[in-house]
């Protein structure tokens, strides 16, 4: 049957392909090739079924090539051994050595597909005679540990066909992937190349990647999740999802991937070389190098579903550890900040306080003055320009006047704290006389003379220690409750203004109390506050008014341009509709604008009415008597608004009608000369179809025309009715008429005068009719 | 199909002139090298070959298979690919 299909012709061919329903395609030498194969393909399919044994290598030969069409990426076994040849010629002749190692799992993983062929077909085995013996080895003991690690389907003894099916469907999907890992592997020298740099690292690295992966491993092979997800990637890059044993495959994978691990202590050598791979496979995928895509994108999708599941792995375990190490790092964090946070809390404190000292410190009064540093002008009688309570202080009178000092003080204080409140009638000063008044109401004080001596040297004391924080100062004004003082620096000023009673104590620098300070700040904030949002306001309003002013322009203008057009409207319509040229202004007004609204659209109609007068050309506004009363009118003067009647036929000159003088009771003869329908130079090439049709449209059907031509010499026209009446119709209609600005002459013509010049013209139907359906002017020529 | 590929995109941007066969999306430097043994060094070429077997996805599919060994990815987007450029251009 084969052969028969080979040597057959291109004909033969073609019909035998659409027999079998194959679209017809040309056949030539690229195309015959593939056609005869599916022939083929097609030919085994039908005439050898599944269950006859002696045929049980040709079936496998035909499945295989299906699922190759369908689903996996190489096809025939044929195929798989020439590969299989290339792959141990390319790994024997053209890698060093050192490339070796990078592509030792790909032989590994390949020889699942070897202990595939080993169990599908002797026959294979022998015929792959290029492989080389380490590899026989290792797929012996590769088939040693699957027997144990895979499940009871996977039957090696092919005794039956239908464990043959099985088997092929379970496998197959791993092997054809297994094998092209591997082949492309082998085929791609560039790619082996270019996974080689990273290899470096990755063995300086190496030390890690055991430890990491065995303690990964255990978990990850009795977690179904994994294996689900090993199921959903498998399913994902490579097409083996539609079959139906999808799940003997994933799990078949798992077995395989536990086969491989398992082994991978006992030697050095096999406990690198799948890691390695893997990583440095997965390192390539992460890195994703942007300079060479192509090739990892072949490497991808080549190698997915045998590097996927380890991936994922790997993956997995990362986050868990990721999750972890979030975790701890959180804590420690914490930690930190909280040491931290209470240096800089205690910090905070350690000023507060130091403020909080100044504060009180500054108010304590008591101490500073018994500061042991304060200059104290002592009198000495020996000295002569010493006098008591003007320049220095009797030695044993001092004490007297800081008393009296610490009993104003807080009174002076209080005072200014008042006054820098603002509160009304608070000065901040005390003046002498009211000192005098408080030392006197005091109880121990006896005598107020003593009081006066007091305070003079209090005076003098102030004066010669400034850093006691009080002022001696002469008022400006002492009527008014003004608060304007100059501070008296000499104790020679004091006897001057003592006399005018206007020396006063304040303090040199008044502070204000907290509250006040806050009900201050609020007040002044307060008012800026005031007067911005008063600006705001204003300037808002002033926006909102112009905003408000802008639209009512623009809707009062909108307003008059719709009136404007409703005007030009109304115009327009009412001279075409009533005939005459022109209409009543306030007729117009009265129609567009109901009762109601006139008062209040009067602005918008004068200012429409304005403009229509400025700016509207086909609108002129003038006066008529319209009812024996003047009043404006608006004339419409619109080039184009004549009626589109037909350019031809301008109007009447004269009356044709029955009964006037012009038209004839009896029409003579069928046959007319019409006069002046065309001039000499008016040489159209369609005039006379031109004419024809005019002629046509005016008479409008109610005629019947036999003929109708044109004499160019004379400029006549020559028409033949088909009876009298039809030319006294033709006559009435035409005669007297305008044509294109000449008035049209119509005549009876004799039959035999007509005959005579149109000897070929018809004597019955058919009838003329217009070219033309649609009444139309001719266009300009 | 959910995404097409950049080179995909590049190709069936413009009209293909004179491009080598490796500018088909789904045809790298190892495919496109066989092509070029098999004869079909620019990618009008193997459009010819597309055109012959009538667009048709399986056996176009089949004979790119045949011919430099592409799997089933690679052809799929091979065949994408000129069908795309076909029905931008043809």
């Amino acid at each position: 049957m084969a052969d028969q299909v080979d040597s057959m012709s291109d004909a033969e061919l073609r019909t035998k392909l659409a027999e079998h329903g194959f679209p017809i395609m040309p056949i030539t030498a690229s195309t015959r090739k593939l056609l005869v194969k599916k022939l083929k393909l097609v030919l085994d399919n039908k005439s050898k079924p599944r269950s006859s044994v002696d045929n049980k290598a040709d079936t496998r030969r035909s499945l295989a090539r299906y699922s190759s069409g369908e689903e996996s990426d190489l096809d025939t076994t044929t195929n798989a051994k020439e590969k299989r040849g290339r792959r141990a010629t390319t790994g024997g002749a053209m890698l060093p050595p050192a490339v070796n190692k990078t592509r030792r799992p790909p032989s590994k993983k390949g020889s699942p597909a070897k202990r595939d062929s080993d169990k599908g077909s002797e026959s294979e085995e022998e015929k792959s005679g290029l492989r080389t013996r380490e590899e026989v080895e290792t797929v012996t003991t590769r088939t040693i540990k699957r027997t144990y690690a895979a499940n009871d389907a996977d039957d090696y003894e092919t005794g039956s066909d239908s464990d043959v099916d099985v088997d092929k469907k379970t496998s197959s999907p791993f092997r054809s992937n297994s094998r092209s890992s591997d082949y492309i592997s082998s085929t791609l020298p560039s790619v082996d190349v270019s996974t080689s740099p990273p290899k470096s690292s990755v063995f300086s690295r190496a030390s890690i990647i055991p430890t990491n992966y065995s303690s990964t491993y255990s978990p990850s092979m009795t977690s179904s999740d994994n294996l689900n997800s090993i199921r959903s990637r498998l399913g994902l890059t490579s097409n083996l999802a539609d079959r139906p044993s999808i799940i003997p495959s994933s799990g078949f994978s798992s077995n395989y991937s536990t086969s491989t691990y398992q082994p991978s202590t006992s030697t050095i050598n096999e406990v690198e070389s799948p890691y390695l791979s893997n990583f440095t496979r997965r390192l390539s995928a992460l890195k994703s190098d942007p300079t060479k895509p192509p090739s990892y994108l072949d490497r991808d999708t080549n190698n997915g579903s045998t590097v996927l599941p380890r991936r994922s792995y790997i993956t997995g375990v990362n986050r868990s550890d990721v999750v972890d190490y979030k975790t701890a790092t959180d804590m420690k964090f914490l930690k930190n900040n909280l040491v931290s946070l209470a240096l800089v809390v205690l910090v905070a404190l350690f000023f507060f306080c130091l403020f909080f000292m100044y504060i009180v410190k500054k108010n304590d009064i008591t101490s500073v003055v018994d500061d042991q540093n304060s200059a104290i002008p002592i009198c000495q009688l020996n000295i002569p320009g010493n006098r008591p309570g003007i320049n220095c202080v009797p030695k044993e009178q001092v004490s007297y006047a800081k008393s009296l000092l610490k009993l104003i003080h807080p009174e002076l204080t209080s005072r200014i704290a008042a006054y820098k409140c603002g509160q009304p009638g608070a000065l901040p000063y005390l003046t002498e006389r009211e000192i005098i008044d408080i030392a006197s109401t005091k109880p121990e004080t006896t005598d107020i003379s003593q009081c006066r001596t007091d305070l003079n040297n209090l005076q003098v004391l102030l004066i010669n220690n400034p850093r006691w924080g009080l002022n001696v100062v002469q008022l400006k004004n002492l009527y008014t409750k003004d608060a304007e003082y100059s501070t008296i620096s000499s104790t020679d000023l004091i006897v001057q203004h003592r006399t005018k009673n206007s020396v006063a104590i304040t303090l040199a620098d008044p502070s204000t109390p907290l509250s006040c300070l806050f009900v201050n700040t609020l007040y002044s904030a307060g008012s800026t506050l005031a007067v911005i949002a008063l600006l705001t306001l204003l300037a808002l309003g002033i926006q909102r008014s112009y905003k408000y002013y802008m639209s009512y322009q623009k809707r009062k203008s909108e307003e008059i341009y719709s009136m404007v057009e409703q005007i030009i409207d109304v115009i327009s319509q009412e001279t075409e509709d009533s005939g005459e040229p022109y209409i009543s202004v306030d007729h117009v007004r009265d129609t567009l604008i109901s009762p109601q609204n006139r008062e209040k659209m009067a602005s918008v109609w004068d200012a429409a009415v304005k403009f229509i007068q400025r700016n509207e050309s086909r609108v002129r506004m003038e006066v008529q008597s319209v009812d024996g009363e003047d009043c404006r009118v608006w004339r419409w003067i619109s080039a184009h608004s004549s009626p589109k009647r037909s350019a031809s036929w301008q109007g009447q000159a004269f009356e044709t009608q029955e009964g006037s003088v012009n038209n004839l009771v009896v029409s003579p003869t069928p046959c007319l000369k019409i006069r002046h329908m065309f001039d000499k130079n008016d040489d159209t090439t369609i005039l006379r179809m031109k004419i024809q049709d005019a002629i046509l449209e005016k008479c409008d059907s109610n005629c019947n025309i036999l003929h109708i031509d044109v004499d160019r010499t004379t400029c006549c026209v020559y028409v033949k009715c088909a009876s009298p009446a039809d030319a006294g119709v033709v006559y009435r209609s035409l005669h007297g008429w305008w044509y294109e600005g000449r008035l049209i002459t119509v005549k009876y013509l004799r039959l035999e005068r007509y005959m005579q010049r149109f000897p070929q013209s018809p004597a019955a139907g058919p009838y003329l009719t217009p070219s033309r359906p649609a009444r139309r002017a001719w266009p300009d020529q | 199909m959910s995404s097409t590929s950049q080179k995909h995109r590049n190709f069936v941007a413009e009209p293909m002139g004179e491009k080598p066969v490796t500018e088909l999306a789904g045809v790298g430097e190892v495919l496109g090298k066989r092509l070029e043994v098999a004869g079909f060094d620019k990618a009008y070429t193997v459009l010819g070959q597309f055109l012959v077997l009538k667009k048709d996805k399986e056996l176009f599919q089949e004979w790119l298979k045949d011919t430099c060994n592409a799997n089933s990815k690679q052809s799929a987007d091979c065949y994408q690919c000129l069908k795309d450029w076909c029905d931008e251009f043809l």
